[in-house]
């Protein structure tokens, strides 16, 4: 990414969205941008992530699997099922292949807490899967909270005793995506990303720069009240959310300027707060998300 | 007081831009960006200052407006506003916090919100990485010496821009 594109070339957001497709569909003519198998695992979860995945605008999940990859495994999205889902899961690992996981893997009772289907009569846990799919994977992207760090399965009291993925597979590298969910830019992103120039930059966390560089309360248009002391009471107000417990100042995304659904909005341009889902350690660590009795005064607390 | 709180502000804005601006420069290998940087710096670094000879100049005109026998602005003996004055150690206010007093500060009910760190007692009330007075997990109104250290070893300056209450005795 050496090769700085400097004035007189345009600059408009027009000028490089055409430059970037015009690369990637020469390289998907000549053959140098190859579809690539992808494995996508659901492990200890809610499925949230592959269902913020079918959101996704520009690229959406269609142009996901007609033009980047052969997506060979998905347990809710795949028409087999049974022990002939199972058996495609295992001749994957036969050729080059992208996984992505979402859920944390349970460790509890050597990983009974997660089966994810049978093979050969046999229960398969999640975290036989996470270990033999993850240790031949070309790739490998962690994808939302739990399978980043635990998440919403590793919350207290955590009784499947529910791990990242990065626990399972300490040795490999691997591209983590926190976020509950992911938004759909972030993983077609970072996928995109892998088959057009390879690993995307990521910070000291494993977590893609160009997504997760700047702080949600810096891109915030709130900040001005919140350099000002000027704080929300209650949900629905329409400054800064500090004192409700926002969690923006801690969490790195760029929801700010890219939002949601179709990047039509976001929490806090819908007056809640940011629950800091995007954090390491979240939920416990971002608790409580909300706060009313912090500048209102209750009479019987 | 009002003021006060504002000047704070802005100094403490200012510090957090410097911080951002130094991480970025780390990050960055392009000599045009770091120039900038380094130039944002510099003058974020001028502003402090004056902002701070501020803030000492209405911390003493309200000390002499207490005692109401001294003329307005004028400044302790001994301690004039000197630019080039070396940093001088942190001045703990005389207040002194049980950890039983501490507790009340709890940032609720519009309370303040402090914590301790190493016997010292620092306002996180409206700090931003404490909102609705938790940190990760953390209330405010407790002694977290050892929290700080496991999580914030050789960060220091993180305390460094707090503002100090009193003592932890
Ligand atoms: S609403 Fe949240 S992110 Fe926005 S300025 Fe306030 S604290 Fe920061």
């Amino acid at each position: 990414m050496e090769n700085y594109i400097l004035p007189p070339e345009p600059l408009t957001n027009e000028a490089i969205a055409a430059r970037l497709t015009t690369g990637a569909r020469n390289g998907l003519a000549n053959g140098s941008v190859k579809k690539k198998n992808l494995v996508y695992l659901e492990l200890n979860g809610c499925s949230g992530n592959i269902i913020s995945l079918l959101n996704g605008a520009n690229p959406d999940f269609e142009y996901m699997i007609g033009s980047m990859v052969n997506l060979v495994y998905s347990n809710s999205l795949m028409a087999a099922e049974g022990e002939k889902a199972i058996e495609r899961l295992m001749n994957a690992l036969d050729e080059d292949y992208i996984l992505a996981v979402e859920g944390a893997v349970a460790l509890r009772d050597k990983g009974l807490y997660n089966i994810i289907g049978t093979w050969k009569g046999k229960p398969l846990t999640g975290l036989e899967a996470a270990k033999m799919l993850g240790e031949k994977a070309s790739h490998i992207l962690a994808v939302g909270a739990c399978a980043t760090h635990g998440g919403v399965s590793a919350a207290r009291p955590n009784p499947s005793q529910s791990v990242g993925l990065q626990d399972v597979l300490p040795d490999k590298n691997m591209i983590k995506l926190p976020g509950c969910p992911v938004h759909p830019d972030w993983f077609l992103g970072t996928l995109a990303h892998i088959l057009l120039y390879g690993d995307p930059d990521t910070d000291n966390l494993g977590r893609p720069l160009m997504f997760y560089s700047t702080l949600i309360h810096d891109r915030c248009p709130r900040r001005p009240f919140f350099d000002r002391g000027i704080f929300a009471e209650k949900l629905g107000d329409k400054t800064c959310l500090f004192k409700l417990g926002c969690r923006g100042p801690v969490t790195r995304t760029d929801c700010p300027t890219r939002q949601w659904n179709g990047h039509v909005n976001w929490p806090i341009g819908d007056d809640t707060p940011c629950i800091g889902c995007a954090q390491f350690g979240f939920p416990d660590a971002m608790a409580p998300f909300i706060s009313y009795d912090t500048t209102r005064v209750v009479k019987d607390e | 007081m009002q003021n006060i709180r504002m000047l704070q502000q802005q100094v403490n804005s200012l510090i957090n831009q410097a911080r951002h601006d130094i991480y970025s420069i780390s990050a960055t290998s392009d000599p045009t960006a770091k120039q900038v940087k380094l130039q944002r710096i510099w003058d974020a670094l001028t502003s402090i200052q004056f902002l701070n000879d501020l803030l000492a100049a209405h911390a003493a005109s309200s000390i002499s407006a207490a005692n109401d026998r001294q003329p307005l602005n004028t400044m302790p003996v001994g301690q004039p506003i000197s630019p080039t004055s070396a940093n001088p150690a942190v001045a703990v206010p005389n207040q002194t916090f049980t950890i039983q007093d501490l507790a009340n500060y709890d940032g609720k009910n519009g309370r303040p919100a402090y914590v301790a760190v190493g016997g010292v007692v620092y306002d996180v009330t409206n700090n931003r990485a404490w909102a609705a007075a938790t940190h990760f997990g953390l209330v405010s109104g407790r002694d977290y010496t050892q929290e700080f250290a496991s999580c914030h070893a050789g960060q220091q300056s993180i305390l460094a821009t707090l503002p100090v209450v009193g003592r932890l005795v």
